[in-house]
C-alpha cells in the first residue's frame, strides 16, 4: 500500500532541535519505532506535514534502574525489554507482556512510549503499567515532570500529551521485598495478535495485591474493589465468584470485530482467577517460568 | 516399471536455489522501464446500485494524470465458464468493492489520489446480502425483476453443463437423482436430518494480484500477470478485447514466478483490467497492482455454502440414500464459482457407496463479492456438514465412527452417483493406516482438569473439476551439453511442480534431473496448457511431459540407428547416454549428438537438434448428461482418496483449541517425490486448520467487508503448526497417470473441518454446525448448553 500524502521527514541529534520543530510546525508528529504511524499513514488516519524521527537522539534508549526504580527510554523497544537483563531481574512480568506484543519484526521496532502514546485499547503496555503505578516522564523543552499512568489516558487513542511536548520515558517504581506478577493475554491464535482482553496482576508481601485490565474499556482499568476485598480475603472457591462478580463492575467490555463482550466478560474473570493462582506461586519456588503463553 | 532411478525420489526442489536466494521474480521485481504509468480502481462504496453519473473532470484535472476510464468505453462482458463478469460495471454495481472507474498515472500516489476525486453517482438498492434472501418465498425461487441481481441472466453465453433458472437469482442448477428415493427412506431404519453451513473465505497468498499490460505500437498486447492460467488468460482477454480487433496472435501473456495461488489467481479476475487499460495508453505499461484489502474483496471469495443434508441408515449402518441440498453464496459474478458449485453437486456423496441419491448444488447470486476457485472446490465446504453428520448418524446407532465409514467406504467398480465406476484406490488402507497411527479407540485423558481430550476423523476424496477437455501440452528441447528445457505452461505456485515434470522427463531419457530447467510461461513460446488448478497437473502435464520425453527417446535411439546402423530394439538410454543390449562397449554420450548430430566417416553428419513434443487431453471424459437426473456422462477423470484424523486438546473454560497430533493418509497413485507429497500433506492440513479455527470474515449489514487484513482475518503462524504431523502415502497406481501418479494437493486441506468438529465433539459432547468453530464460539456454546 502507498503512502499518498506528502510530508517532509527529519532526523535531528538533539532535543533542542526537537522541541524547536515541534513548536514550529502544528502538524508535526514524532517518530520512533513507526509501527503504527506508518500503517496510520497509509490508511490516511493522519496526515502530518513533518515527520520528527527521535531515533537519533542519543540517550533515549536506555533501560536504567536506581532507587527502586526502572527508567525506561522512549526508545526502548519491546524487543530491548525482554532481552534486559534488569527487566528480567526486577520486573520479569514486563518482559513477558513483551513477548505477546506482535511479532517478532514489529518487537524490533515498536517502543513501550510509543504503545502509550498511541493509546489504542488493545495495547499490551497498559495493564502492566498500570498495576506498578508507573509514571510517564514528559518534557516540553523547557521543563520536565512526571505525570501518573492513571492519569495518561483520556479514552482510546487520546492521552493528555500536548503537541509540543514529548515523552521522555516511562518510570516504574518496584515493589520493596519479593514481587510477583503475571500478564495474560487473550488473542485469537497463537501468533501475531491485537489483545481481544488482557489482565495484568503484581503480587508483593509488603505492598498487597494490584489488578488491571487492559481492551475490556476505554483505557486500562484499575481494579481497585477486586484489589480491596483481596485484602481481606483469600483466593479460594467461595471467593472467586465474588470476584468474579466484582470484575463485571470493573470493565466495560464492547463487541466488536475481535470478540464479544460476552467473551470477554467471561475470559477476564477466568484470566484473572488463573493469574491471582500463578501469581501466588511465583512468589514461591517452583512456580510457572516467566515469558510463557498462559493461554 | 522396473527399477525407477529418479522418480519416486525426494530429489531437491529444481527452484529452491532461485527462491531461497532472492533471485526469483515475481511481477512486481520486473523492471518496466521509466514510462511505466499506474493505475487506481476507482472503487463502488455500495452492494447493489445504479451508477446514474460519473464525473471525472477533476480527476483529469490533476497534473500527472493521462487518462480516466469508466464503463463506456469498455461495455464487454466476460467470463470463464459463464459471461457474466464486466470489465468496469455497466450502470450497476453488485458488491462493495466493484470496480466502476480507472485513473492512470505517472505515479501511484497521483493516481491514488485523482481516484478520489473521481465523482460517482448512484441510486443505492437493498443489497441481497443472504442466500435465503436471494432466493425468495417463491416454491420455484421466482423473484421480480428488479429483485434479480442479473435481469438478463437469460441472454448470458455459459458451458453446455450449466442450467441457469429464468427469472431467478440462481446461475446454475446441478441435480443428481440415482436409484429411488421414496423407497430408499422407507426401506430404512433410520433416517437422519441436519442442517450445517460453511462461510465465506479467502486465499490470503503471500503475493497479491498484480498485472501490467502494454499495448504497443504495432497492436501487439502483452500482459505480465500473477496467474495460475496464462493460456487460459490469453483467451479470456482475446474473447473480452475482440471488439477492439485482437486476437489471439496478437496477445501475449507472460507469467514468471508466483507467490501463491490456492485458485485466486485461476481464471481471470483483476487482470482484465491491466488488459483493458492498455489499450487506452498505446506505447505505455500500465501496472495494477492489488493492496490486501482489495485481495480479499476483488478477486475470488470462496463461496458459502448452507446444506441441508437427509440420510437414511440400516440398523447395520448401511446407508441407504442421501439427500444433500446445497445452496452456495456465489456472489455478484459466478463465471468461475458456477463450476465449484457443479464438481460440489457431482461428488457430494463424499467417498461412500450410496444406492440412492439426491443432490441439489443450487449456485445463487448475491450483491457479495464474487465467489471462485479455493483449494478443494467445493469439496471441504459439502464435507463438513456430510463428515460431521455421519459421526453424529454412528452415535446414534452406536456404531463405531470410523467402523460406519468403513461399512459405507466406496470401492474400485462402485457406481457413482452419476453412473460411472470408481477407480482403483486405497481408501480402506488409508482408513487402517490412520486408524493405527492416531491409536484409534484409546481414550486420552488430561491431568489437568479444564484440558478435555479429543480425536476425530473424516475421510476424504476429490476429483479434478474440469473441462472434458482440458489439456497439458511439452516442449522438450536438448542443449549441447545433453541439458534440457522444458517449455511447458503449469505454474510453479510452491508445489513443487517444476521438480516433479523435472524428474518425469530425467526418467525417461536418464539424464539428471538437475540437468533439467523448466521455463515460466510466455503463451508465444510456451506450448499451451489449461490451467494449474484441479490437482490435475501432476496428472495431465505429467503425461504431456513423459509423452515429449519418449518423443525425444525415440528421436535419438532412431538417429542412432540410422547413422551407426544399430537396432533400435537393442538401445537403450543410461547414464546420458545411448547404450546397447548386444554390444557392452557401445557408449555413445548423449552431448555428442543431441544438436549437433552425428558425424559419419565422409564428414556428413545425421540428426540435428533434439524437441520432444508431447501432449495429453483425456479423450474418455464428457460432461453432458440428462440435466434432470445428471446421469450419463464421465464428468470427473478420477478421484483421489484418503483418510485423516487428529488429537485435539481443548481448555474448556477458555474454548482454545490445541492440535497436538494430525494424520493424514493419501493415495497419490504414485507419490514421484514423496518429500514434495510431504510438504502438501503438511500445508493442506494448516490450510484446514485455518478455515476451521481461526479464518472469519466479516460483513456488516450493507455488504461491506469489516477485516479485509491480516489485523483481523487470521491466518495461522508458524506458532499454531500442530505439534506432530504425519503424513502417510499410499500407493494404488492410476493406469493412465505419468509413472501411476494422481493429484493430491488440494486433497489434504478437505478433510480437516469435519475431522476438527468431530473432535471437539468427541472432548465436549457438543456438535458444532456452523464454520468456523473459533475458540469464542467453542466457548459460548460450551456456556449455554442444556444439559
Amino acid at each position: 500500500m502507498t503512502i499518498i500524502n506528502d510530508f517532509d521527514y527529519v532526523r535531528p541529534t538533539n532535543l533542542k532541535e526537537v522541541f524547536k520543530l515541534l513548536n514550529q510546525n502544528k502538524s508535526a508528529m514524532l517518530l520512533a519505532g513507526g509501527t503504527d504511524l506508518i500503517g496510520n499513514l497509509k490508511e490516511e488516519v493522519i496526515k502530518p506535514k513533518l515527520l520528527i524521527d527521535i531515533k537519533n537522539i542519543k540517550g533515549l534508549n536506555k533501560i536504567k534502574y536506581a532507587k527502586n526504580e526502572l527508567l525506561i527510554g522512549a526508545l526502548v523497544t519491546f524487543d530491548d525489554l525482554i532481552h534486559s537483563q534488569v527487566i528480567l531481574n526486577k520486573c520479569p512480568v514486563v518482559m513477558e507482556m513483551a513477548k505477546t506484543v506482535a511479532s517478532k519484526a514489529i518487537r524490533n521496532r515498536a517502543t513501550m512510549v510509543g504503545n502509550i502514546c498511541s493509546a489504542v485499547p488493545c495495547m499490551d503496555s497498559g495493564a502492566i503499567l498500570m498495576v506498578y503505578d508507573a509514571r510517564i516522564v514528559i518534557s516540553d523543552g523547557k521543563n520536565e515532570w512526571d505525570e501518573p499512568v492513571k492519569k495518561w489516558f483520556k479514552g482510546p487513542r487520546k492521552t493528555i500529551l500536548k503537541k509540543n511536548q514529548m515523552v521522555m520515558g516511562i518510570k516504574l517504581p518496584i515493589p520493596k521485598g519479593d514481587h510477583s506478577g503475571v500478564y495474560m493475554k487473550l488473542g485469537r491464535y497463537k501468533g501475531e495478535d491485537l489483545a481481544q482482553a488482557t489482565c495484568a496482576v503484581v503480587l508483593s508481601k509488603k505492598e498487597g495485591i494490584k489488578i488491571s485490565f487492559g481492551s475490556v474499556a476505554p483505557t486500562p482499568v484499575r481494579a481497585l474493589s477486586i484489589e480491596k476485598f483481596l485484602k481481606n480475603n483469600e483466593l479460594n472457591e467461595q471467593t472467586v465468584n465474588e470476584i468474579k462478580k466484582l470484575v463485571e463492575k470493573e470493565i466495560s467490555p464492547i463487541d466488536d470485530i475481535r470478540a464479544s463482550k460476552e467473551y470477554r466478560m467471561h475470559m477476564v474473570k477466568i484470566m484473572l482467577e488463573r493469574s491471582l493462582v500463578i501469581a501466588k506461586e511465583r512468589l514461591v519456588n517452583p512456580a510457572p517460568a516467566y515469558g510463557i503463553s498462559h493461554l | 516399471m522396473g527399477n525407477l532411478k529418479y522418480v519416486g525420489k525426494s530429489v531437491v526442489r529444481q527452484d529452491g536455489l532461485e527462491k531461497i536466494t532472492g533471485a526469483a521474480q515475481y511481477v512486481d521485481d520486473l523492471d518496466f522501464g521509466q514510462h511505466l504509468l499506474y493505475a487506481a480502481i476507482v472503487e463502488s462504496p455500495h452492494a447493489n446500485a445504479e451508477i446514474l453519473k460519473i464525473n471525472i473532470k477533476k480527476a483529469q484535472g490533476l497534473e500527472g494524470v493521462v487518462r480516466v476510464v469508466t464503463g463506456d468505453e469498455f461495455p464487454y462482458r466476460f467470463g470463464l465458464y459463464m459471461h457474466d463478469r464486466y470489465i468496469f460495471a455497466q450502470q450497476r454495481v453488485r458488491f462493495v468493492g466493484e470496480q466502476v472507474a480507472a485513473v492512470i498515472a505517472r505515479t501511484p500516489e497521483i493516481a491514488y489520489q485523482a481516484a478520489k476525486l473521481v465523482e460517482v453517482k448512484y441510486k443505492v438498492l437493498k443489497p441481497v446480502l443472504s442466500v435465503h434472501d436471494a432466493l425468495g418465498v417463491h416454491q420455484d425461487f421466482e423473484v421480480e425483476k428488479n429483485n434479480m441481481i442479473h435481469p438478463d441472466l437469460s441472454e448470458y453465453k455459459h458451458v453446455p453443463w450449466f442450467f441457469p433458472k429464468d427469472k431467478t437469482n440462481i446461475a446454475h442448477f446441478r441435480k443428481i437423482r440415482k436409484g429411488n428415493m421414496e423407497e430408499a427412506f422407507k426401506s430404512a431404519d433410520h433416517v437422519f436430518e441436519d442442517e450445517y453451513s460453511v462461510p465465506r473465505y479467502a486465499h490470503c497468498a503471500i503475493e497479491n494480484h498484480v498485472a501490467v499490460g502494454l499495448l504497443d505500437h504495432s497492436k501487439r498486447l502483452t500482459l505480465w500477470t500473477a496467474s495460475q492460467s496464462p493460456h487460459t488468460q490469453r483467451h479470456l482477454f482475446a474473447e473480452a478485447l475482440s471488439p477492439l480487433g485482437l486476437t489471439h496472435k496478437d496477445i501475449r501473456v507472460i507469467t514468471p514466478y508466483v507467490g501463491g495461488g490456492f485458485g485466486g489467481k485461476a481464471g481471470v479476475s483483476m487482470e482484465i483490467l491491466a488488459a483493458a487499460l492498455a489499450t487506452t495508453v498505446p506505447g505505455s505499461p500500465v501496472k495494477v497492482l492489488w493492496n490486501r484489502s482489495q485481495e480479499f474483496v476483488n478477486t475470488y471469495q470462496r463461496q458459502g455454502v448452507n446444506a441441508k443434508i437427509k440420510v437414511g441408515v440400516k440398523n447395520n449402518g448401511e446407508i441407504v440414500a442421501l439427500e444433500q441440498l446445497l445452496y452456495w453464496d456465489a456472489g455478484a459474478y459466478v463465471e468461475y464459482g458456477a463450476n465449484v458449485v457443479n464438481a460440489a453437486g457431482l461428488s457430494a456423496t463424499g467417498p461412500y457407496r450410496i444406492p440412492n441419491v439426491k443432490i441439489d448444488s443450487v449456485c445463487v447470486y448475491t450483491n457479495l463479492p464474487p465467489g471462485g476457485p479455493y483449494r478443494g472446490f467445493g469439496y471441504s465446504e459439502f464435507l463438513f456438514g456430510l463428515e460431521s453428520h455421519f459421526n453424529e448418524i454412528a452415535k446414534k446407532l452406536n456404531i463405531d465412527p470410523v467402523e460406519f465409514r468403513e461399512i459405507n467406504a466406496i470401492k474400485e467398480g462402485d457406481e457413482l452417483s452419476y453412473g460411472a465406476k470408481m477407480n482403483p484406490n486405497g481408501l480402506m488402507e488409508a482408513i487402517e493406516k490412520v486408524k493405527k497411527e492416531i491409536e484409534w479407540g484409546k481414550k486420552d485423558k488430561s491431568s489437568d482438569p479444564n484440558i478435555k481430550i479429543g480425536k476425530g476423523f473424516s475421510l476424504f476424496w476429490k476429483a479434478p473439476a474440469m473441462p472434458p477437455n482440458a489439456s497439458s501440452t511439452c516442449f522438450l528441447k536438448f542443449n549441447e551439453d545433453a541439458s534440457i528445457n522444458l517449455l511447458i505452461s503449469g505454474m510453479e505456485i510452491g508445489q513443487g511442480y517444476f521438480t516433479v515434470m523435472g524428474q518425469i522427463a530425467a526418467e525417461v531419457l536418464q539424464i539428471p534431473p538437475e540437468k533439467i530447467r523448466c521455463v515460466t510461461p510466455d503463451t508465444d513460446r510456451n506450448p499451451y496448457e489449461w490451467q494449474t488448478v484441479a490437482s490435475h497437473i501432476t496428472w495431465s502435464c505429467g503425461n504431456a511431459v513423459k509423452r515429449a520425453a519418449e518423443d525425444a527417446r525415440d528421436q535419438i535411439l532412431e538417429v542412432v540407428h540410422r547413422a551407426l546402423n544399430k537396432k533400435i530394439e537393442d538401445l537403450y538410454l543410461e547414464d546420458e547416454a545411448v547404450k546397447s543390449k548386444t554390444e557392452r562397449d557401445f557408449n555413445l554420450p548423449l552431448k555428442d549428438f543431441v544438436i549437433n548430430g552425428i558425424g559419419l566417416k565422409d564428414g556428413t553428419f545425421r540428426g540435428g537438434p533434439i524437441v520432444g513434443r508431447g501432449m495429453y487431453m483425456p479423450e474418455f471424459s464428457s460432461a453432458l448428461s440428462n440435466p434432470e437426473t445428471g446421469q450419463g456422462g464421465k464428468p470427473n477423470v478420477h478421484y483421489t482418496v484418503g483418510a485423516a484424523a487428529c488429537i485435539i486438546k481443548i481448555d474448556k473454560e477458555t474454548g482454545k483449541v490445541q492440535v497436538p497430533k494430525m494424520v493424514l493418509a493419501v493415495d497419490a497413485g504414485k507419490a514421484l517425490n514423496p518429500d514434495l507429497v510431504k510438504g502438501q500433506i503438511t500445508g493442506g492440513l494448516l490450510q484446514g486448520l485455518a478455515t476451521v479455527l481461526y479464518e472469519d470474515m466479516r460483513f456488516d449489514k450493507n455488504g461491506k467487508l469489516l477485516n479485509s487484513n491480516f489485523t483481523d482475518y487470521k491466518i495461522p503462524t508458524t506458532l499454531d503448526v500442530p505439534d506432530e504431523i504425519v503424513p502417510i502415502i499410499i500407493e494404488n497406481p492410476q493406469s493412465d497417470g505419468p509413472f501411476g501418479a494422481r493429484g493430491i494437493g488440494e486433497h489434504t486441506m478437505i478433510p480437516v473441518a469435519p475431522m476438527i468438529g468431530n473432535a471437539i465433539e468427541d472432548a465436549l459432547g457438543i456438535r458444532m454446525r456452523h464454520m468456523p468453530l473459533t475458540a469464542e464460539k467453542i466457548c459460548m456454546t460450551q456456556l449455554t448448553r442444556r444439559d
